[in-house]
């Protein structure tokens, strides 16, 4: 774009008036064939789990992937005052358009309102921001949590044929995630299942070790026992390992959600009934998807979910085992 | 166990002791039986030796680790860094164990862990540094180390069945489980150790009057130092029970165990300022804890009671020590 530019700047003062209008015309039309967007992201805490480094790895090559897109890739480190200057830097280098991966839902309200004020669109990545920055937002991008709880009562349902009595473990209570997933769990199950019970609902912490002693006092307390939804994988896993140690896990059908590799090794085993498949890959790659189309102006929904299937020992094979 | 009970004896309300006196040596007995009394009529599934032995498991973890850091606190000292510290050597422990063999990656993680336990103690006992400030720092620093050494992956052993590894945390001996036994065990060793050894004596009188200590003549530096490797010692043990329980580690999986440690030695009556505590009521207080957890469960509460209950418990207990202290219950100015 810059050469065409030039080129015709050089053609010199004969046609001064003609040349000017040239470059304007010319460069006009480069737009609007391969316009490039400047993209900014910034992460919550790459390094932390895989989940997040594979997203970000996906991130870079979707990026360089696209040939109308230039991302400048940054990571709050979970520190939600780095993350709040990171958006200042990203707008004062005026990208187009801003991610954010929350480090904190509430404390980056105001500086999406900063970025806002500017003229600049947000799309949230991953984890949803507090309701006082949802009007700020262009788009929220993630998985469906509320899709995702529904999901796992729907497995649950087919595995036990419509009738028995099972427990719930939760993630980290006051954890969005954690809270959404329950819900979709508990609304959808009466729905399917009339005759499936919640006898029980107690957090996990998204902890195995602390998952497996909630399980053991589920185990004491109930000498009939069903089913177990724990809100991911390492808890469900945590469950499996206690309902072992009792003599009992054959009895027990087992669901969570966010397939971990234990989870996919265990429901290769047969121990293991079903799991909800969260890509960090398709995560990033809507998320840029949804940035773009932000700024090319299109109209995108304002939860621009992407597809989180179900997983069972039926379709597993269709499936890569997960990275984490 | 025998100095415990002769103690407990010895301070049986009499003509010379006020109950307010014995409630505050014993409240955490008295607390324990209570728990016990009350959980077993709430709930029939309470009182097994099923359940019983499932609640010492439970505890073993926390209470392990708060074996050493016991030692640590009645130096005068604290310990926050055996939260991430739990986390790194479980890691190690479970990573290691499918790339070099069971018996090295043990060796391996004790090797690496006390290494880390020496840093806290040369820095606390001979740079004389804030302990609160190194093991704070410390609990980041490891924390980092765990993340760099797994890049951020979940480690898991592949084969759970056939390991010997699974003695630690999943196997029973003599219709106990091992991680009971390891507990209590390793409990009765340190509670003898810090009675009847001149070493345990020494760790005393740090806390209870350091300068005084200092000036008899007590190497100070290498009592604080040897604290802080006994702590990472124990915390190295709860590695071994957490990762054969799991067969795996998550990088953070024991964040906030630090505080529930200190939890327990708090409530075991063991002062944050040193000079005075004891091993016995460390485990009482951790298996209180873990009994407030079980029982709550049992019943059906929702789990923010844990929350209230735990801390109502830890309340009582911590005035109860205080007025016995003072000689009333309500402080007069």
């Amino acid at each position: 774009m810059k050469t065409q530019i030039n080129s015709v700047r050089t053609i010199g003062n004969v046609g001064k008036v003609l040349s000017i209008a040239g470059a304007v015309s010319l460069g006009l039309s480069a737009m609007a064939q391969a316009e490039t967007f400047r993209i900014g992201i910034t992460q919550n805490n790459v390094g932390v789990d895989s989940y997040q480094t594979t997203y970000e790895q996906a991130f870079e090559e979707a990026a360089a992937e696209a040939d109308n897109v230039e991302a400048v890739v940054l990571d709050a480190g979970g520190d939600v005052a780095r993350q709040i200057s990171q958006v200042r830097d990203l707008i004062q280098q005026q990208v187009d358009v801003i991610i954010i991966w929350p480090t904190d839902g509430q404390a980056v309200v105001p500086a999406i309102k900063g970025a806002v004020d500017k003229g600049i669109p947000v799309v949230v990545t991953n984890s949803n921001i507090a309701e006082a920055g949802q009007p700020l937002i262009a788009s929220f991008s993630g998985p469906n949590n509320i899709q995702q709880g529904a999901y796992a009562a729907e497995m649950m349902c087919d595995q036990l044929g419509g009738k028995g009595q099972i427990v719930q473990i939760t993630g980290k209570p006051g954890y969005t995630t954690a809270v959404e997933r329950q819900k979709g769990f508990e609304d959808r199950l009466p729905e399917v299942c009339p005759n499936v019970t919640i006898l029980d609902t107690q957090p996990g912490d998204w902890n195995r070790e602390k998952s497996q002693r909630t399980m053991e006092g589920f185990l004491t307390r109930y000498d009939s026992i069903d089913g177990v939804y724990a809100a991911d994988d390492n808890m469900g896993v945590g469950a499996l390992n206690a309902a072992k140690a009792a003599g009992r896990a054959d009895d027990i059908v087992f669901i969570g959600a966010t397939n971990f590799a234990v989870g996919y090794e265990a429901m290769a085993r047969g121990e293991y009934h079903g799991s909800v498949y969260q890509s960090p890959a398709e995560d990033a790659r809507n998320a840029l998807k949804t940035a773009i189309a932000v700024a090319q102006g299109q109209k995108v929904e304002k939860l621009s979910y992407f597809d989180t299937p179900k997983i069972t020992p039926e379709n597993m094979d269709e499936f890569e085992k997960p990275v984490f | 166990m025998k100095a415990w009970v002769e103690s407990l004896k010895s301070g049986l309300p009499g003509k010379d002791v006020s109950p307010l006196q014995f409630f505050g040596k014993h409240g955490i007995s008295v607390a324990f039986v209570v728990c016990v009394v009350v959980f077993s009529l709430a709930s029939s599934k309470f009182l097994s030796a099923d359940n019983f032995f499932t609640v010492v498991m439970q505890a073993s973890i926390i209470g392990t680790i708060a074996l050493g850091v016991t030692f640590v606190v009645i130096g005068g000292n604290l310990d926050l860094s055996v939260g991430s510290l739990l986390s790194f050597s479980t890691v190690l422990v479970v990573d290691l164990h499918d790339k070099v063999d069971p018996g090295m990656a043990i060796v391996l993680m004790f090797l690496f862990t006390l290494l880390i336990g020496a840093v806290n103690g040369y820095l606390i006992g001979y740079l004389r540094l804030n302990s609160l400030i190194v093991t704070l720092g410390m609990l980041s620093a490891i924390q980092g180390i765990t993340l760099v050494y797994t890049g951020g992956k979940n480690v898991d052993i592949a084969d759970q069945e056939n390991t010997w590894f699974a003695f630690f945390g999943r196997e029973e001996l003599f219709g106990i489980p091992v991680p009971a036994l390891l507990f209590i065990t390793l409990g009765i060793i340190l509670q003898i150790v810090l009675v009847k050894t001149g070493f345990g004596r020494k760790i005393f009188a740090i806390g209870g009057n350091g300068t005084a200590a200092l000036f008899s003549g007590l190497r100070r530096n290498r009592l604080v130092f040897s604290t802080y490797l006994l702590s990472a010692f124990t915390t190295g043990c709860a590695a071994l029970i957490l990762g054969s329980r799991v067969m795996g580690s998550q990088n953070n999986v024991g964040e906030g165990y630090e505080l529930l440690v200190l939890a327990g030695v708090i409530l075991g009556g063991t002062s944050l300022l040193g000079g005075s505590g004891s091993i016995v009521r460390t485990i009482i207080g951790v298996l209180i804890l873990a009994l407030i957890q079980n029982g709550l469960l049992l019943l059906g509460y929702p789990y923010y009671t844990q929350w209230l209950v735990t801390w109502g418990v830890i309340i009582v207990a911590v005035w109860l020590d205080i007025a016995a202290k003072r000689g009333k219950l309500l402080s007069t100015y």
